[in-house]
């Protein structure tokens, strides 16, 4: 067991001395882990590392917070398990910790759930330097406020995490990608809506510059046959990757390969729907995006000479919130106008959001936003 | 007393509902008790909603007079969550119970609160689409039901509980604003407030409408029953399963005194033997003939004395129906029952089987047992007669001592019933101090006179 | 569910009633089947509610006159006993329960001068015909009655066949397969006095004999379920008295009345003729789970082109009887149906003996929300066990604008056997 009570007390003197703390740790979304004042102070909290407890039995992980995905994956690996909801920039560094706060689930969380759908215990510090857990090790458990979803996207805002337990799956034994050449953008959102809804059970569904991407997973043996069934209703020349071409695929869309150097990244969620608005309001600005999770997400890639005031207003019109994960080629002069903000677009949670604030942070140590 | 009741049915009469506004004794006995009936409370008035707009003026005047209320939507929970509040209100969501729509392309359904579980996956079939939270009482219980205990069912194991599938919600908070959480998007951004409503046993406000993920309608589904001369030998089966790396979409047990129940109530033509393991697969052909080759196998390697399959939709309706009428079913084994919900780490079904068997001799009464093994979720079901003298003070007691044994082996008091009134008292085994201070923090931030559902799983702090 | 009902005070009825509410589990699995709480979502109008308004009652913690109108709205359907997976034996909770406030309740004059008219014309079939004419004479001025009144003049047919008298004994063709007592009905001997004739055809030809004993009358089912126990029972005497105990089964074919004789031993309980009214009980059967258990000896021809048919469950038959599949067989039997199945097939259409004239409103409601789920299905042919749905389901399929035929099991069969089976003919 890992002692952790010298990292907690730190964490909760930092709390108490304030003015402002900022929990850091793996710095691979460096929009959110940039301490944006003079008065915050960033706390890494990339010590508190380690698995606690992992029974491949029992499906269930428990670390602390700071642990890196990769440490994670590799453990889990090796009894053929893996965390559903696919966190990406795994190999930048992530930690779990980070993943929770961000919610980034990534494109492989399509089969089963996103960070939501598996995180089941959380132990975090709270704005009045309280540790406090929610939740527990197992896999249903309905005592008490779901305190462990509180944290999804709560951008370390809402308390310092500690240590967190999450539901783990079977990996799919095998992985095959497709790639759909569709003659157009109406072709291929039709093409990921009809995907979506089966029979085929897939495991991503991406919309990138060079078409639908479908990735099938699991019985080695089943796997020609899904896939041809896949291919039997789509009319467009189709693309196999296997093996480690299948990895690269899903690789590079993990680590956002494709971002072009100098752009920021912001994730937003969304819907099918929406796809052609949110087109249409990046064209201008000569923006790029990757659609993934059947299009209920959207990875942006904004130029970082760009006014970021200008995404802000186009996702308020589709009445959509984006998390502004990295900051490369930051533009500070222009960034002002968003207030050097984290969340961009229409504002959620409303006063249901700022009163429980109020009652995890009441002293206002964390960053809101 | 009763200057107050005149009071309050003196200002709800404002909102001018005519005959949706009941105050009635005999309406007032019968909204008195949930599928607990251990508890029972009759309320000032009840108020039948039948837009959002009844809800919110019906909890402003409630916020305004100080008057404590609780939502209600098919009355099943079985934990005294609907149970009225002394000197409150029940608003009764019932009526609320269209489905807004669905929209096959994003997978969603947006639904009126009272709408029942089951009709979510009626309305979605015409699109091949089906709403996968499945609770044994989907046939009457309501999405705000279900939203507020984070409910679960059989077929929880793959799909995840009530709040993997809401995404986005409207609320009236306790004191009548109404705010918009999530969306219909599945991906979030900012704080997952919908993940913190769900489970939140009505404390937060009443949930409005909701929007729902929903599942393709899987196209192969194959259920296989196991038998086994030991419970534990059920539960052992089912670890096998899970470290073979196969994901069944569900894995209940049933022991024999549950078997009995259902054989007496829907006749379910179980096959007979000490434990019953129900496993099923769904997905594409291809995948679920692949699992099944393997299931085989494996329940042929864990000892089962007796294994069958079936894919015909009658017969698997007729295994579930047996499954899920289990717990009323015990009405016929005993005058009275208490259901317990605790859960238990899955590597540690059978230590807690074994446990709970010597327990039960112990105390003299019989449990009859029936749960959701591949979660881990017990259901012991305490079987007693109310009219012996004594009987129920032992039921209860042996339901703590179960309890206390779920948290011992690192599990938990509730896995989807929920605290309620009923296991207010055990939270604390679980939870320290400033873990319990948190959440009534919480819960006086989003409603500081604690008028929503008031004493259902926090003891209250302020009393007006 | 507990309770402290003092059973020992109470009567004989006590028993069956506080046994009910015993195993009752306040589930709320008989919720979505119940025809009034699927109408009025109200709690105290479904089963759950009302058997908790019930127990209040005879625990003497609330006042029978307050819990009277929600129980009163109950149409005795008994669809909550088949969804029930706890056995609440509802039926033993509310007949005894109606007898029980009956006793102890104040009614209005208005109310009793109807429930009289209804309870002295509808069980006697002379009666009942001299009604039927005079009603027609009076329904323009239907509107200037009570609700209920009115309602009750309107459900009267537009023209009454001309009686049929049915001979003592009906023989088998061919060789005896078996003997069975024929209950005449009242009512239906009226409406449709085809219904008895196509039964006995049928039963002949597959080697049953039928006698129709002389001196039966009503079943006393009408006036068992609304509570008028005492005046069921000289009813009840009369058929023990009527019905011989050497035949194989006492076969009904309306399923109220069916329901009604099944419940003699129930009626008598703690009687001296409890146990001769238990065994007629259960000799008594629905003539289709007679038939189904027997085995058609002959089967009619197979039509080239099956009439799709709605099978409409009655719930006297199938809830109260639990007879859902043997009519169903029969009618795939006959060879010329092809069954279609509505949707709430356990949902009442708003008949329910008595009901349509009681509590016009729901019942208006329940017509025709039956009549737009048997439309659904695109039936060309509705059949059903009941002669009471009948009457219903036609009206509000007429309602809608549908001349749709409906006909009882065995006149389907009896229809088919002849191969004169179609689609255009009318009842009767
Ligand atoms: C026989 C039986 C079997 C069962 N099986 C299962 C099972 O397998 N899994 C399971 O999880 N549960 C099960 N339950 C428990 C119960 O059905 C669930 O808890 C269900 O979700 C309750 O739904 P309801 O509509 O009846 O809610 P109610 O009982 O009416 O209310 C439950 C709680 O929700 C609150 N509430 C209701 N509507 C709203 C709203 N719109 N907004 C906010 N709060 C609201 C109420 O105040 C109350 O606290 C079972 C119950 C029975 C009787
Ligand atoms: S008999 Fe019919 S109407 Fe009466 S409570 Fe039962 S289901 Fe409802
Ligand atoms: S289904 Fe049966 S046990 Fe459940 S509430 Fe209805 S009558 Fe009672």
């Amino acid at each position: 067991m890992i002692d952790t009570t010298d990292h907690v007390e730190a964490i909760a003197e930092a709390i108490r001395v304030g003015p402002r703390v900022l929990p850091v740790a793996g710095g691979t979304k460096p929009g959110l882990s940039r301490a944006s004042g003079p008065d915050v102070v960033a706390l890494d909290v990339s010590g508190l590392r380690g698995i606690i407890e992992y029974d491949p039995a029992e499906l269930t992980l428990t670390a602390l917070a700071g642990t890196p995905v990769a440490e994670v994956a590799q453990a889990l690996a090796d009894h053929d398990q893996y965390l559903p909801f696919d966190p990406p920039l795994a190999a930048a560094g992530a930690t779990l910790g980070g993943v929770v706060a961000a919610a980034t689930s990534g494109a492989n969380a399509l089969r089963h759930g996103g960070v939501r759908d598996f995180v089941i215990g959380v132990r975090f510090v709270d704005g009045t330097g309280r540790l406090v857990s929610g939740g527990g090790k197992i896999v249903k458990n309905a005592a008490g406020f779901d305190l462990p979803k509180l944290m999804v996207g709560s951008l370390g805002g809402l308390g310092v995490m500690v240590q967190l337990s999450f539901k783990v799956f079977p990996r799919p034994r095998a992985t095959t990608t497709l790639a759909f050449d569709l003659p157009s953008r109406e072709a291929q959102l039709e093409t990921m809506a009809r995907l979506n809804r089966g029979p085929v059970q897939v495991d991503a569904l991406d919309l990138d510059r060079s078409g639908v991407l479908v990735r099938l997973g699991g019985d080695p043996d089943a796997l020609a046959a899904r896939a041809r069934r896949l291919c039997e209703g789509v009319e467009a020349d189709v693309q196999h990757f296997e093996g480690a071409a299948d990895a690269a695929v899903w690789r590079d869309a993990a680590e956002l390969s494709w971002v072009p150097a100098g752009s920021r990244v912001v994730r937003t969620g969304l819907t099918l729907r929406d796809v052609p608005g949110l087109d249409a309001a990046l064209a201008p600005f000569a923006a790029t995006v990757r659609y993934s999770l059947a299009a209920n997400l959207a990875w942006i890639a904004w130029p970082g000479t760009r006014d970021l005031a200008d995404l802000d207003a186009a996702l308020r019109s589709l009445g959509r919130t984006g998390v502004v994960l990295t900051g490369t080629g930051t533009n500070a002069a222009t960034d002002a106008r968003t207030g050097g903000s984290r969340l961009i677009g229409a504002p959620t949670g409303g006063s249901f959001g700022s009163r429980i604030r109020s009652a995890l942070d009441p002293h206002a140590r964390f960053l809101e936003s | 007393m009763h200057d107050m009741e005149e009071r309050v049915i003196g200002a709800l009469a404002q909102l001018e509902l005519g005959d949706r506004l009941l105050t009635s004794p005999a309406a007032m006995a019968s909204f008195g008790s949930d599928a607990l009936t251990a508890f029972h409370q009759r309320p000032l008035a009840v108020v039948l909603a039948e837009s959002v707009d009844d809800v919110v003026r019906a909890v402003r005047i409630c916020h305004r007079e100080r008057v404590p209320f609780v939502a209600r939507g098919s009355g099943t929970s079985l934990s005294g969550g609907s149970l009225p509040v002394e000197g409150g209100i029940v608003i009764a969501l019932n009526r609320l119970n269209r489905v807004l729509s669905v929209d096959p392309d994003a997978r969603t359904a947006t639904v009126q609160p009272g709408v029942i579980n089951l009709d979510v996956s009626r309305a979605a079939a015409s699109h091949g689409l089906a709403y996968a939270p499945d609770p044994s009482s989907q046939s009457i219980c309501s999405i705000g039901g279900n939203v507020a205990f984070n409910s679960g069912g059989a077929h929880c194991l793959k799909h995840g509980m009530t709040s993997n599938h809401v995404i986005g919600m409207t609320v009236v908070l306790p004191d009548g604003e109404l705010v918009t959480l999530g969306s219909d998007s599945t991906e979030p951004a900012g704080p997952d407030w919908v993940g913190m409503f769900c489970g939140s046993e009505g404390l937060f406000g009443i949930a409005v409408e909701v929007t729902l993920r929903l599942v393709p309608v899987p196209e192969a589904v194959r259920t296989s029953l196991a038998v086994y001369d030991s419970l534990q030998a059920a539960g052992d089966a089912v670890a096998q399963i899970v470290s073979a790396g196969l994901l069944p979409v569900a894995m209940e047990i049933m022991d024999a005194l549950a078997i009995e129940a259902a054989e007496a109530s829907v006749k379910p033509n179980y096959p007979s033997g000490a434990a019953l393991l129900i496993v099923e697969l769904e997905g594409e052909r291809e995948v679920v003939d692949g699992d099944a080759a393997r299931l085989d196998e494996l329940l042929r390697a864990s000892g089962a004395s007796e294994t069958t399959a079936t894919e015909d939709p009658d017969a698997r309706g007729l295994i579930w129906k047996g499954r899920k009428s289990a717990f009323s079913a015990v009405g016929w084994l005993a005058p009275d029952y208490i259901v317990q919900d605790g859960v238990v780490p899955r590597t540690r079904l059978g230590e807690a089987l074994a446990e709970i068997d010597r327990m039960s001799a112990e105390a003299g009464i019989r449990v009859a047992n029936v749960f959701h093994a591949g979660d881990g979720n017990l259901h012991p079901l305490i079987l007693f007669d109310g009219r012996e003298p004594g009987a129920v003070e032992r039921a209860e007691h042996l339901a703590g001592e179960i309890l206390r044994l779920c948290v011992s082996l690192g599990g938990s008091i509730t896995g989807e019933h929920g605290i309620g009134v009923e296991k207010r008292a055990y939270l604390s085994l679980m939870f320290s101090p400033d873990d319990l201070a948190l959440m009534g923090d919480v819960r006086r931030s989003i409603d500081p006179l604690e008028l929503a559902n008031r004493g259902k799983m926090l003891v209250p702090e302020t009393v007006s | 569910m507990q309770h402290a009902i003092p059973v020992a005070s109470l009567g004989p009825q006590a028993q069956p009633m506080a046994d009910a509410i015993g195993s009752c589990v306040h589930c709320g699995f008989c919720l979505p089947t119940c025809p009034t709480y699927v109408t009025m979502g109200e709690e105290m109008d479904s089963p759950r509610g009302r058997i908790f308004l019930m127990k209040e009652v005879l625990e003497g913690e609330l006042e029978l006159e307050v819990a009277l109108p929600f129980i009163d709205n109950c149409l005795g359907c008994q669809a909550c006993q088949t969804a029930c997976p706890s056995g609440v034996n509802y039926g033993e909770l509310i007949t005894p329960f109606r007898a029980y406030a009956e006793e102890h309740r104040h009614r209005d004059p208005m109310d009793r001068a109807q429930r009289e008219l209804v309870l002295r014309t509808l069980p006697h079939p002379r009666r009942f015909r001299l009604a039927a004419r005079l009603g027609r004479l009076g329904r323009p001025f239907a509107g200037l009655l009570p609700a209920s009144m009115g309602s009750m003049l309107r459900l009267l047919p537009d023209r009454v066949p001309p009686a049929q008298p049915l001979p003592p004994v009906f023989p088998a063709q061919g060789e005896r397969r078996a003997r069975v007592a024929l209950l005449a009905g009242c009512a239906q001997q009226v409406l449709a006095p085809d219904i008895n004739w196509a039964t006995l055809r049928v039963l002949a030809r597959n080697g049953v004999e039928t006698v129709i004993p002389a001196q039966q009358g009503c079943c006393g089912a009408l006036a068992m379920h609304t509570g008028a126990a005492e005046r069921a029972k000289p009813q009840a005497r009369r058929n023990l008295a009527a019905f011989p105990a050497d035949v194989d089964a006492v076969i009904t074919n309306a399923a109220g009345c069916g329901s009604g004789m099944r419940e003699y031993g129930l009626l008598f309980k703690g009687e001296p003729e409890e146990q001769a009214a238990q065994r007629l009980s259960d000799r008594t059967m629905d003539v289709s789970a007679f038939l189904d258990a027997l085995g058609l000896r002959e089967l009619p021809s197979v039509a080239p082109d099956p009439i799709p048919v709605a099978y409409h469950d009655a719930c006297h038959l199938a809830h109260a009887q639990g007879v859902r599949s043997a009519p169903r067989k029969l009618l795939e039997a006959s060879g010329a149906v092809r069954l279609v199945e509505p949707a709430e097939w356990e949902l009442c259409c708003g008949s329910a003996g008595t009901y349509n004239i009681e509590k016009p409103a729901i019942a208006h409601q329940l017509g025709e929300r039956k009549a737009r789920n048997l439309l659904a299905t695109g039936a060309q042919l509705i059949a059903t066990g009941n002669i009471g749905c009948m009457t219903q389901v036609q009206q509000h399929l007429a309602a809608l604008g549908h001349d749709i035929p409906v006909l009882h099991t065995l006149q389907v069969l009896d229809r088919a056997y002849a191969g004169t089976l179609h689609t255009k003919e009318h009842t009767a």
